[in-house]
């Protein structure tokens, strides 16, 4: 388990990250959103031991990453967002060298890298040279390097960044199963479709500080205690438009492309309510929906775009 | 019995890149190696048919060593930094020792390497005679007269490797701090330019005559107890500027000789050898070399939290 108490990085006057704490479990992959300059990869670093926080902490299955440094890392795996291979020799080699690295005993060695380069889908690939890879392939193999020694936790930052499509869709596809394979996954973005698909929670900083994070029905669900109705009439909109500001849970209206979008405070009920009220007044409705809350919804919803 | 770890640093650093560049060029590497191979067989005849002397055979030699050995270390660990693979590599099980060592070790066996290639060199050039017995050795002289020609091989031996030892661990040291590949190969060159040849030049400006000082100062040294406290004094010394330096003391080192008529600038040689005189010179640069290697390990436990 990964439990972050109150981590805070501060640059002299600047505070890069703002007390962060969040808890994940086994198999979970969290999405760490935000955007550029909001603390992410600070965080990140942080976690992986690479940096050192100002204040805070974290354990990552009791194990204190700030006072017990050389004894977490061999439990995590780091994927940085600027990354480099050690060029002029194999993908095996490669391999090879962080094996060792890992003190990973020679016996186990080839199994434990046949293991990671078909899980990668690198195998056809093990003969050729680390620099002749295309790039989406690099970023392969540097998970695959971070897989060696079998890490519990995953630090990813922004991995899909610079990938083409494909490559993208390979890399969360690996992604979801890592997860599944029962690893903390931690993977950054600020691309949001690129998280929805495989992360079940999410957490969401800006300017070093976590808005909010948690699980993503969970935080959809919470927003959603505001949601918006379309509601599309057949006939004169005004009169519809009169009749639901009547309506005690209905908030703002705002007519756009022939609907109404509808601010409606309360639940399902209270919207079967309504529509089941327009209905019996003789209003012609030829479609009544809620509008669904995406990652970007949230996110936009929750930040200011504003940068530490 | 201490069980010794596996350092895969120091075999990529020693060997990885090398053996794959050779397979995956043979022709081209297999060329240049041959190419390099007769350059420097037919350097090595020059110097044996025109019997090159002592002086100017170690001053191509450490001229070879202050171009190499800077190649051989300013990218240590700045192509970490560049390329992003430190933090891969701070987060492995490799101890601080063990990183150092897989760069500084690899630097050090390249300059044990290109000594060992210049050492055949000095040899022929030191009138170290040897009995022509028909051995591959004997072939190069036939005289027999070591004593102090031993003493000049070895200390010329030393002061390469030494000054080669210097060179990398600086480079090592400046390229994990410069983190840049460009500025350290600079740093490096630059340093090499204004201790070597910019500092002495300005000295001679001011008119110290070196090469009579040392001979006069010399002359009261009868013991190496007396060139302790020799070089105890010259270490507070302007002067000190040029017994440190390898070409100068190359120059003085050549002026060792055991027969008078073969020198108008005699000193007694056990002078020389009681001040320790090149020896000396090459523990003063091991012993940067490891406070330089040893700051440089510092900085990766503190920097890379090791």
């Amino acid at each position: 388990m990964l439990d972050v108490q109150g981590l805070r990085k501060e640059y002299g006057e600047l505070v890069a990250v703002r007390d962060i704490y969040f808890q994940l479990q086994p198999g979970d992959v969290f999405g760490f959103i935000g955007p550029n300059g909001a603390g992410k990869t600070t965080t990140i670093k942080m976690l992986a031991t690479l940096l050192e926080p100002t204040a805070g902490t974290a354990t990552l299955n009791g194990i204190d990453i700030v006072r017990q440094p050389e004894e977490v890392r061999p439990l995590l795996g780091y994927m940085p967002d600027f990354f480099g291979l050690y060029e002029g020799i194999t993908v095996t080699e490669y391999l090879q060298f962080f094996a060792a690295a890992y003190r990973i005993p020679k016996s186990q060695r080839q199994a434990i890298i046949n293991n990671v380069l078909e899980l990668t889908d690198l195998t056809v690939k093990r003969d050729a040279y680390v620099e002749t890879l295309s790039r989406g392939m690099q970023q392969r193999l540097c998970l695959a390097k971070s897989l060696v020694h079998d890490p519990i936790l995953l630090l990813l930052d922004e991995p899909a960044s610079g990938l083409d499509p494909r490559a993208r869709i390979e890399i969360k596809e690996l992604i979801r199963e890592l997860g599944a394979m029962g690893k903390i996954v931690l993977v950054s973005s600020h691309i949001l479709p690129e998280l929805s698909d495989f992360c079940n929670k999410i957490g969401i900083i800006e300017k070093g500080e976590l808005l909010v994070w948690g699980a993503v029905d969970e935080i959809v669900q919470q927003l959603q205690a505001h949601r918006v109705l379309e509601i599309k009439p057949l006939g004169d909109a005004e009169l519809l438009i009169q009749r639901l500001e009547r309506e005690p849970h209905v908030g703002e209206i705002e007519p756009r492309n022939g609907s109404l979008y509808v601010h409606f405070v309360g639940g399902l009920e209270e919207q079967a309510d309504l529509l089941a009220a327009l209905i019996h007044d003789g209003y012609r409705i030829a479609a009544f929906r809620e509008e669904s809350l995406d990652l970007e919804d949230v996110f936009m919803q929750i930040t200011k775009g504003e940068v530490s | 019995m201490i069980k010794r770890r596996e350092n895969p640093l120091l075999h990529y650093h020693l060997l990885g890149f090398t053996v794959n560049r050779w397979k995956r060029q043979p022709v081209l590497y297999g060329a240049v190696a041959v190419g390099i191979g007769l350059t420097y067989l037919l350097v090595f005849q020059m110097f044996r048919t025109y019997e090159a002397s002592l002086e100017a055979t170690l001053n191509l030699s450490l001229f070879v060593m202050c171009l190499a050995a800077p190649l051989m270390a300013y990218n240590s660990f700045s192509l970490e930094y560049e390329k992003g693979t430190w933090e891969s590599l701070a987060l492995t099980r490799l101890t601080a020792g063990e990183i150092l060592w897989g760069k500084w070790g690899a630097a050090l066996a390249r300059v044990a390497l290109l000594t060992l290639l210049l050492t055949p060199m000095l040899f022929i050039a030191t009138d170290l005679k040897i009995k022509s017995d028909g051995s591959l050795l004997g072939r190069f002289a036939t005289v027999v007269e070591p004593t102090y020609e031993l003493y000049k091989f070895a200390s010329s031996v030393a002061l390469l490797f030494s000054w080669g030892a210097l060179l990398v661990s600086l480079g090592v040291w400046l390229s994990f701090k410069l983190r840049r590949t460009i500025s350290t190969a600079s740093a490096l060159y630059a340093g090499q330019l204004f201790a070597l040849a910019l500092l002495p030049t300005l000295f001679a400006i001011f008119e110290i005559d070196t090469r009579y000082s040392i001979q006069d100062s010399l002359s009261s040294v009868n013991s190496f107890r007396d060139g302790f406290y020799w070089w105890l004094i010259a270490a507070f010394s302007p002067i000190i500027v040029f017994y440190l330096n390898p070409f100068y003391t190359t120059l003085m080192l050549d002026n060792i000789v055991f027969d008078q008529y073969y020198s108008y600038e005699y000193v007694d040689a056990m002078q020389y050898i009681y001040v320790g005189w090149g020896l000396t010179q090459s523990v003063i640069y091991l012993s940067w070399a490891i406070f330089f290697a040893g700051i440089a390990y510092r900085g990766v436990k503190t920097k890379w939290r090791k």
